[in-house]
């Protein structure tokens, strides 16, 4: 027994049914199929379940899916625009702010939503805002140098 | 938040989204045991994820909309609201200025992500003897409003806690919001927290003054070093009494890292413990006094 939920994710609108005790984190991955949602703890401390609920970053392995009938939710799937990658991706490629990659969804989504809000952003203030979110195989550096060079795409797309 | 490896699933609930508060009184009242209130639910997930608690029914109260409010009015102080999430408090103007030991508790206990769905009346009622937020709160002689079906109650954060998760809530009562003072213009206020690579605390300090140039009300507050948050009586006193503050700092740092009651356990010794008390109270009251 079930109820019916209805989500926007990325742009498209998506019916699913959930019980009252599934984690949104499952539902996203196993019923919805986005798979950019790691997860890795399921308890709140690595951070790299996290998703866009309706603008704010929160960890969805501590969120039901009941509660958020009616949300929008944005995952690093939904950062391209017209098949062209976002300033923060193009940015994380070229300065190859990854190894293994488990943990790039997460920070991609992180930085962008900093970069959006805060677009000159210091160094303290992006570790500040990362901080929730933890990288095992150590890219912090990469990831710092690529966040502060795609900070300029986002200042200009600011001022337009 | 962690006692060990967690289920990956949660107990089987019901669960409940009240549009009102009287609806979700109505609720507690009916379920009573049965239920628990989920306000951010980084908490209450987590430990059912544990299998700490496997509530039957649990009642969500972040659709009812006077639980959303913070609001500072002259006179009476900050009233912040049971769903007031700590990135809305950590961004707040008047925290940020006023209750200073508030913002840097509210900065120093979780990351920013964390701090978009955690509440600061969720962290009171877990009652965690390492929690930040009841620290500066206690400093602030701090109230809480606690609503049942049929009544409506203001107690003291810290006469609420009574050690660890352990708090003076009935079955069917909400605590629906925390209601700060206002205060003086000359008051200081300062929070400090030692950890050591993890956001748990081995000890912290939220320490209040009046004013910073005549004091005649001091407040010490000790979080992490025992069952609960604790004050030191003496050492307030020996700021108020004591002519000389630079020498006033020293002595109350020593009285406070000697009257209070402190524990020892896994993350550090009693000795350990009432050392960094010291340390602490040097360091915070130094800054509120602008001594050496």
């Amino acid at each position: 027994m079930g109820r019916w939920i209805t989500l926007t994710v990325n742009g498209s609108k998506r019916r699913v049914e959930v019980k009252d005790n599934e984690i949104l984190l499952d539902v996203l991955r196993d019923k919805l199929k986005v798979k950019s949602v790691k997860a890795a703890c399921w308890r709140g401390e690595c951070g790299l379940c996290s998703i866009l609920l309706n603008g704010k970053l929160v960890k969805s392995c501590l969120v039901l899916a009941v509660e958020v009938d009616g949300s929008e939710i944005l995952t690093v799937e939904g950062l391209a625009r017209d098949g062209e990658l976002a300033p923060i991706q193009r940015s994380f490629i070229e300065h190859g702010a990854l190894q293994c990659g488990f943990c790039t969804p997460a920070f991609v989504l992180a930085s962008h939503k900093l970069l959006e809000e805060n677009p000159s952003a210091s160094e303290d203030e992006i570790k500040e805002s990362l901080s929730g979110i933890v990288c095992r195989c150590g890219t912090y550096y990469e990831i710092i140098e690529a966040i502060k060079d795609a900070s300029k795409h986002y200042q200009v797309r600011k001022k337009v | 938040m962690s006692f060990g490896a967690p289920y990956l699933t949660l107990p089987e609930f019901t669960y409940h989204k009240p549009k009102s508060l009287k609806e979700a009184l109505q609720l507690l009242n009916e379920f009573r045991d049965e239920a628990k209130v989920m306000a951010g639910g980084v908490g209450l997930i987590a430990f059912m994820k544990e299998r700490l608690l496997a509530p039957n029914h649990v009642i969500d109260i972040k659709d009812i909309p006077e639980l959303k409010i913070i609001e500072y009015r002259k006179g009476e102080g900050l009233k912040i609201g049971a769903t007031v999430t700590m990135s809305e408090i950590e961004k707040h103007d008047i925290v940020r200025e006023k209750y200073v030991a508030l913002h840097q508790a509210v900065k120093a206990g979780s990351d920013p992500i964390i701090k978009n769905r955690a509440t600061l009346v969720g962290n009171i009622c877990e009652a965690i003897p390492w929690v930040d937020g009841p620290v500066p709160l206690i400093a602030y002689n701090a109230e809480l409003e606690i609503m049942s079906v049929d009544n409506v109650r203001r107690m003291p954060v810290s006469e609420f806690i009574k050690g660890p998760v352990e708090i003076s809530l009935e079955p069917n009562e909400i605590v629906t919001s925390v209601y700060l003072p206002d205060l003086p213009p000359e008051a200081k206020s300062l929070f400090m927290k030692f950890n050591t690579g993890s956001e748990f605390a081995l000890a912290t300090l939220a320490a209040y003054v009046n004013d910073s140039k005549k004091p005649r009300d001091a407040r010490l507050v000790y979080g992490a070093v025992s069952t609960k948050p604790v004050r030191a009586y003496e050492a307030e006193k020996i700021i108020l009494t004591n002519k000389n503050i630079s020498e006033a700092v020293i002595l109350a740092a020593e009285k406070a890292s000697k009257e209070i009651d402190v524990i020892s356990d896994v993350l550090a010794t009693e000795d350990y413990r009432r050392h960094l008390v010291k340390l602490l109270t040097i360091n915070v009251l130094s800054r509120i006094f602008e001594v050496g």
